[in-house]
């Protein structure tokens, strides 16, 4: 199979695979937690064999439609273990859901940036967590502290749900418990911003 | 598409220019000159991009809008879509490339290219149109490509009657369906095949042709070449590319390609629902559809006298009106039907816009066929997103400059 796909390859692709790979990859701007870096990398190495990942970003599905397609690619060959599939699928119905706009910003597939610590907070290292600093401050400070230390709602600073980040926006847009719904007044994209910044959070 | 760019290079001309440099080779096109490639038409960033690449391994591409202010699409700037890409280029060439009739035949045949020119050669003017052209616009999206107006094109095809082909191989009773296998490969075996299959009714039809020309060039490699079947009237994915076997048989195909993908619910649904198989056919004919080719989506216009141009087509029937709405559809006049009128091909129309003030203008039209069939708002959800023909419209600014 590699050695026919390198035929083919070198034959009429070759040109799109290099440029696509790293243009994928580079497309983020806050940091990435471990899960999204681990997801981008089965893009590039599982998915991109049989297609380049920009047929991917077209997309806006919901999850059940994010599961049934992973399964499919699966059963057609695409090497992924249980564990991986799941994980792709949470990367995929996280980020490209039918809400997410026509512009999807994912986090860089990089280390993640040290903690000041002084402040407890890092400097945003992109537009998207610079500006989900200033949607917190705006919006979900006066219950969750200052740098998401917690108030009237739960610190938010390395809170288990910054892991599962279709559930972080599932609770800011439809509200949980005490909290309201924020889906009227946040755009998908600036949740993911809020998330991008709770993200370079430590302490 | 993402944002993320290094300074002065988008991703998507990074991708374009790839792509498209790619389509030019294969398709046999020329490149644009640089100083056609310094001048973006109007705001659109894509106007003078041959095709707008989707995805670009295995390409699919669509063609920009004001292609369609031509009757005819070059071959260049033709839409391209597949599931595999183009086989290997040694896999169809000349030399080894044969064509087998097989299955319910009296007589199983192996054609070269020289033994199909034997046959009565015949041209069709015909749209080809990708069954997921418009597939974008739908609420909620359906997977796959997300198509906008240019998966479609209109060209001279030239071949040979299929009917004429299957005759010689001679049909036993029983055969009731053509099925179709091109020479394209996935790159991993366990992938289905794209094999699809017609009703024997269309595959005997005197319009049905394997095409060996497109718009009096070879067929290009990137639309089917040496050998595609053209369905006049019917949407593309029974337009079989790099066409190697035909098989007789008394069933539809099966497999993935026939089966479940590419086809439609025989009754209206729900996004979500579950379709049960019986209520799922598969997609053949098109449907009435209009758009339009100038001018372009965000241009900026002086006052006065605008000619809106278009093109308009329908599966098996024929264009009696197009008509424009410049008030969000309030009110619709009629666009003029101009040039040629053949069977399959689409239909050009013009409308004269007398604008009236200054700002922002949506300019929208709708087709209807002799059939009745009228170009709706939005088409009906389906989960494959197959079959838009939604009114088409475009914003302009209407200002002094």
């Amino acid at each position: 199979m590699r050695t026919r796909w390198g035929q083919r390859a070198g034959r009429l692709f070759l040109l799109p695979i290099i440029l696509l790979g790293p243009t994928w990859l580079a497309t983020g701007r806050a940091d990435a937690q471990p899960a999204d870096q681990q997801a981008q990398r089965l893009l590039a190495s599982r998915c991109s064999v049989c297609h380049s990942t920009d047929l991917i970003q077209q997309q806006r599905l919901p999850r059940d439609r994010w599961e049934a397609t992973v399964d499919k690619m699966a059963h057609w060959g695409a090497q992924l273990d249980k564990e991986e599939a799941a994980l792709l699928t949470d990367f995929l119905a996280t980020y490209f859901h039918p809400e997410a706009g026509p512009v999807v910003v994912l986090p860089a597939a990089s280390p993640p940036v040290q903690a000041d610590q002084e402040s407890g907070t890092t400097p945003a290292p992109g537009w998207a967590a610079a500006r989900g600093a200033a949607l917190y401050k705006q919006n979900c400070l006066p219950c969750h502290g200052e740098a998401g230390s917690g108030g009237v709602g739960p610190k938010l600073a390395r809170n288990p749900i910054l892991t599962q980040a279709d559930r972080f926006r599932t609770t800011v847009s439809q509200g949980r418990g005490a909290m309201p719904p924020w889906g009227a007044m946040l755009r998908p994209q600036e949740i993911a911003d809020i998330h991008a910044w709770l993200n370079t959070l430590r302490d | 598409m993402t944002s993320h760019e290094g300074p002065g290079i988008t991703r998507r001309s990074l991708l374009a220019g790839a792509a498209g440099g790619l389509a030019l080779a294969l398709t046999g096109g020329r490149l644009p000159s640089p100083a056609e490639a310094a001048e973006p038409g109007a705001d659109d960033q894509t106007a003078d991009q041959p095709l707008i690449t989707h995805v670009a391994r295995p390409l699919d591409a669509e063609t920009p809008c004001q292609v369609f202010t031509q009757y005819l699409t070059p071959n260049d700037r033709f839409f391209v879509r597949s599931h595999f890409g183009p086989p290997a280029l040694e896999s169809v060439a000349p030399s080894v490339w044969r064509l087998s009739v097989a299955g319910l035949v009296e007589r199983p045949l192996s054609l070269s290219l020289n033994d199909l020119s034997t046959f009565d050669e015949i041209t069709v003017t015909a749209v080809v149109q990708c069954s997921g052209n418009g597939r974008a616009f739908h609420s909620p999206k359906a997977p796959g490509v997300q198509w906008e107006q240019g998966a479609v094109g209109n060209a001279n095809w030239t071949g040979v009657r299929l009917r004429d082909v299957l005759q010689r191989a001679g049909l036993k009773a029983q055969a009731r369906h053509l099925q179709l296998q091109g020479a394209d490969r996935p790159v991993v075996a366990s992938v289905p095949l794209f094999t699809r299959s017609i009703p024997l009714k269309k595959a005997l039809h005197p319009d049905t042709i394997l095409a060996m020309r497109m718009n009096g060039a070879p067929l290009p490699l990137l639309h089917g070449g040496p050998l595609r079947l053209i369905t006049p009237g019917w949407m593309a994915d029974s337009c079989v590319k790099w066409l190697t076997d035909l098989t007789l048989q008394e069933e539809e195909a099966g497999g993935y390609y026939m089966q479940t993908a590419y086809r439609y619910p025989s009754r209206p649904v729900k996004p979500g629902e579950v379709i049960a198989p019986q209520d799922l056919k598969p997609v053949e004919a098109m449907v009435v559809k209009s758009v339009i080719a100038f001018p372009q989506q965000g241009a900026i216009l002086s006052p006065g006298a605008i000619m809106v141009q278009g093109v308009a087509w329908t599966g098996e029937g024929r264009i009696v009106t197009v008509e424009v709405s410049t008030d969000d559809g309030k009110t619709w006049e009629q666009a003029r039907l101009v040039g040629d009128e053949a069977p399959y091909a689409w239909r050009q129309w013009r409308f004269l816009w007398r604008t009236r003030g200054s700002g922002r203008r949506a300019i929208l039209c709708r087709a209807t066929d002799d059939r009745g069939q009228v170009q709706p708002m939005a088409s009906p959800w389906n989960p494959g997103g197959f079959l838009w023909n939604g009114w088409d419209h475009v914003q302009v600014q209407v200002r002094e400059t």
